[in-house]
């Protein structure tokens, strides 16, 4: 293989790639960056052996095959370059030659046929969304996602084709389901073309947060591709593919009630800063915070034997029986921080049942939230 | 980072040569082949014989082959296969051999970088990596294998760790352990392991694989290493390393004299072993003396010689476990080498002074064959 590339490019794929290979790494192959040159392109390959992620960026090459070679490494003698310089990696046996201006380095590889397979086989199902959509689905579940090990199904965000109730009709939709037994998030979208058959799986968090921060950069249009046991994400010129969680996602369904009838409407702003604000008295294990509601009235309070205790009121808009019911702070604040609108909707039904919470304007996000007895 | 046998060829990782135990692979084949795979395996067997050797055998041979499509063709459906045998070229073989396989994790003791030796035991923590593995789907659409490499290192609660996903196993794992002594493995997961066990190689097959792995060697002393390893290729190759078969020469010129020991060639034989003061020699050195009394002990029970190691070695034998000491020696020489391996033993957890425990076991000997 041998390649001229210009250095910004060179630097800006292997700073994608790379962050993928862990920097102690008991197997040699693993922090290997793999160089594959054809067709005007070097593709880029880093894996963790749990995700991949190829970029390929345009390149001239002088004579086409393949090497691996140290990511990290490489990536620091790439910053290292001075600005708009050429480089030229050029591999012959075991030993990737990299020349720019009047710097050279020789690198040591290791074969590419001792490199992870993670990107063959056909995925079965393939569908496009934006990046604005792929990033709300993202953004509005993750923080649901448990990181406790027993419940492995829940370590991740499962996606699945669902029907929803508008205007009296099904709705085809497109869902992300993210909960850690105490609080859970669904976010829902239009069903785009082709996934309508699609399995439901549930994708890892460390492939979650590896995608949201490809996000920042992609452009608008993402394809995702999916079978029973893997996904595959297609920014423009950069692909990840990830296994999944090989697990049974429980009937999420069941613990949404249907029968809440207390409903509270308020600022999700003010809401949230006022909940903060208690929070700081109660409790660092509990962090548990009481709503008192009455007739447009909530009082939100919080006691500890150490700190002392704290109320604060707020005007709502609120009409049912009056309620008393504890939540814990840090996750009203995850939910609310959420809603986008003026709005937030909490709809109740007594101090010991799952509330549900939605944003006023904005029927496609759904939270749940189990209350905690203070 | 790097753990000495990261460049050996002969590790079992990259190893697929294998010989005389046909039986067990034909056992993993046959219940591959019905269909209905067990997913844990207790690889049993003395060390060195082949049970990692096997356990990526199988590795490689499952990732290799359970991938492939087993639907029926148009002449009817392919017929089973006959062999656990993969080609070391097969992708699948080369990167189980670089550890670069998405879908095979291996357990085993960690190299230890300050010390320059593996740990003593297999963390609790590597062996918690298992269960993250299998819950996540395979990376190349097939099965997933865990290759446990000495499981009866594991200490209670890794095993503990370990029972968990054998309670439920998620279905394509496969779950392989090698171990030397299964009396190590907690009934649980005993009950719950299809047990293969090993037999030590023949004398005649640890000769032609001395022969492949250390072709220098000449053949008598091949014969020899092979007697001393009692079956074992792995020891026998260690030995080999640690200049076992000298050692074993100049431990029995000491012993000659029996029953009286030459003290002062005594402290040069212990200052010889144990100059460098290397891990090898060491353990060598223990290994063998214990090994021998172990032989004295035996040939005292059964009346009988065994074949001879090196030449000269059956008057010494005779002497000392012959049929006019039979009374007396049998006992005394169970109770010697329980003493010194006990002593060995003790030596490695207190850090004893190693020159102090040889001269001890050698006086122990001494006074055992007076």
């Amino acid at each position: 293989m041998k390649i001229t590339i210009e250095r910004a490019a060179l630097l800006r794929s292997l700073g994608h790639v790379q962050s993928v290979v862990e920097r102690r790494n008991t197997i040699p192959i693993l922090s290997n960056v793999l160089l594959r040159a054809e067709n005007g392109e070097l593709a880029l390959t880093a894996t963790d052996m749990d995700l991949e992620i190829v970029e390929s960026v345009p390149a001239e090459i002088a004579r086409p095959g393949s090497a691996t070679a140290p990511a990290h490494t490489l990536y620091d003698i790439a910053r290292k370059l001075p600005d708009g310089s050429q480089v030229e990696l050029d591999a012959t046996g075991d030993l990737l030659t990299l020349r720019s201006g009047r710097s050279q380095f020789k690198l040591g590889t290791l074969p590419v046929e001792d490199f992870p397979a993670m990107s063959g086989g056909d995925m079965g199902h393939r569908f496009a969304l934006s990046a604005a959509d792929l990033k709300m689905l993202i953004d509005r579940t993750k923080f649901a996602i448990s990181t406790e090990e027993t419940r492995y199904y829940l370590n991740g965000i499962y996606v699945h084709a669902s029907k929803t109730k508008a205007g009296g009709a099904d709705v085809p939709v497109l869902r992300a389901v993210a909960t850690d037994g105490h609080r859970l998030a669904r976010v829902e979208m239009p069903l785009p073309d082709g996934a309508s058959g699609i399995p439901g799986v549930i994708v890892p968090r460390k492939t979650v947060l590896e995608v949201r921060k490809l996000l920042d950069e992609a452009a608008d249009r993402i394809e995702v591709q999916l079978s029973e046991t893997k996904v595959r994400f297609t920014f423009d010129s950069i692909t990840l593919t990830s296994k999944l969680i090989d697990g049974t996602f429980p009937d999420y369904e069941r613990v949404i009630p249907t029968g809440n009838d207390k409903v509270m409407e308020v600022d999700p702003k003010l809401f949230a800063a006022a909940v903060d604000r208690v929070a700081t008295i109660s409790t660092e294990k509990s962090r548990a915070v009481k709503l008192s509601l009455d007739r447009n009235v909530l009082t939100l309070s919080a006691n500890s034997p150490e700190a002392g205790s704290a109320t604060e009121e707020l005007e709502v808009s609120y009409g049912a029986a009056a309620l008393e019911i504890g939540f814990n702070s840090r996750y009203l604040l995850d939910i609310t921080q959420q809603i986008e609108g003026d709005g937030a909707r909490f709809t109740m039904a007594d101090a010991g049942s799952p509330t549900i919470v939605r944003d006023v304007a904005d029927g496609s996000a759904l939270y749940v939230l189990m209350p905690m007895r203070v | 980072m790097t753990a000495p046998d990261d460049d050996n060829p002969f590790a079992p990782r990259r190893n697929t040569h294998l010989v005389g135990h046909e039986k067990a692979e034909r056992l993993l084949l046959d219940s591959w082949n019905s269909g209905r795979m067990h997913h844990a395996w207790l690889i049993a067997g003395p060390p060195g014989i082949g049970k990692a050797t096997l356990a990526y055998r199988m590795a490689r041979f499952v990732l290799a082959k359970g991938g492939e499509d087993q639907g029926a063709g148009l002449f009817g459906a392919p017929p089973p296969p006959e062999s656990l045998s993969v080609d070391p070229e097969h992708p699948a073989a080369r990167r189980i051999a670089s550890s670069g396989h998405a879908d095979l994790l291996t357990i085993q003791r960690t190299w230890d970088e300050k010390r320059k030796r593996f740990k003593r035991d297999l963390p609790v923590d590597e062996v918690r990596r298992i269960a993250p593995f299998l819950r996540l789907t395979a990376a190349e659409g097939g099965w997933r294998v865990v290759v446990v490499d000495g499981a009866d290192q594991m200490n209670p609660s890794g095993q503990n760790a370990l029972l968990k996903i054998l309670e439920e196993p998620p279905p394509k794992a496969l779950i392989l352990m090698a171990v030397d002594n299964v009396g190590a493995i907690l009934p649980t997961i005993r009950s719950r392991s299809r047990k293969l066990h090993l037999e030590p190689l023949s004398e005649a097959a640890v000769v032609n694989l001395l022969g492949r792995y250390a072709p220098d060697l000449d053949r008598g002393d091949a014969v020899a290493l092979a007697r001393l390893s009692e079956g074992s290729i792995g020891r026998a190759l260690e030995l080999h390393q640690a200049g076992g078969l000298d050692l074993y020469r100049a431990m029995l010129g000491l012993l000659e004299g029996m029953p009286r020991l030459d003290i002062l060639a005594a402290y040069k034989f212990i200052d010889d072993v144990l100059r460098g003061n290397d891990e090898a020699s060491w353990s060598a050195v223990t290994e063998l003396l214990g090994w021998w009394l172990q032989r004295l002990a035996r040939a005292s029970a059964r009346q009988e010689l065994p074949p001879e190691v090196v030449a000269g070695e059956g008057p010494l034998l005779a002497r000392l476990a012959g049929p006019d000491r039979r009374e007396r020696s049998l006992d005394r020489w169970v109770e010697v080498w329980e003493n010194t391996t006990r002593l060995f033993a003790r030596a490695d957890s207190a850090n004893l002074d190693r020159r102090q425990v040889l001269l001890n076991a050698l006086l122990s000997i001494e006074e055992a064959a007076a």
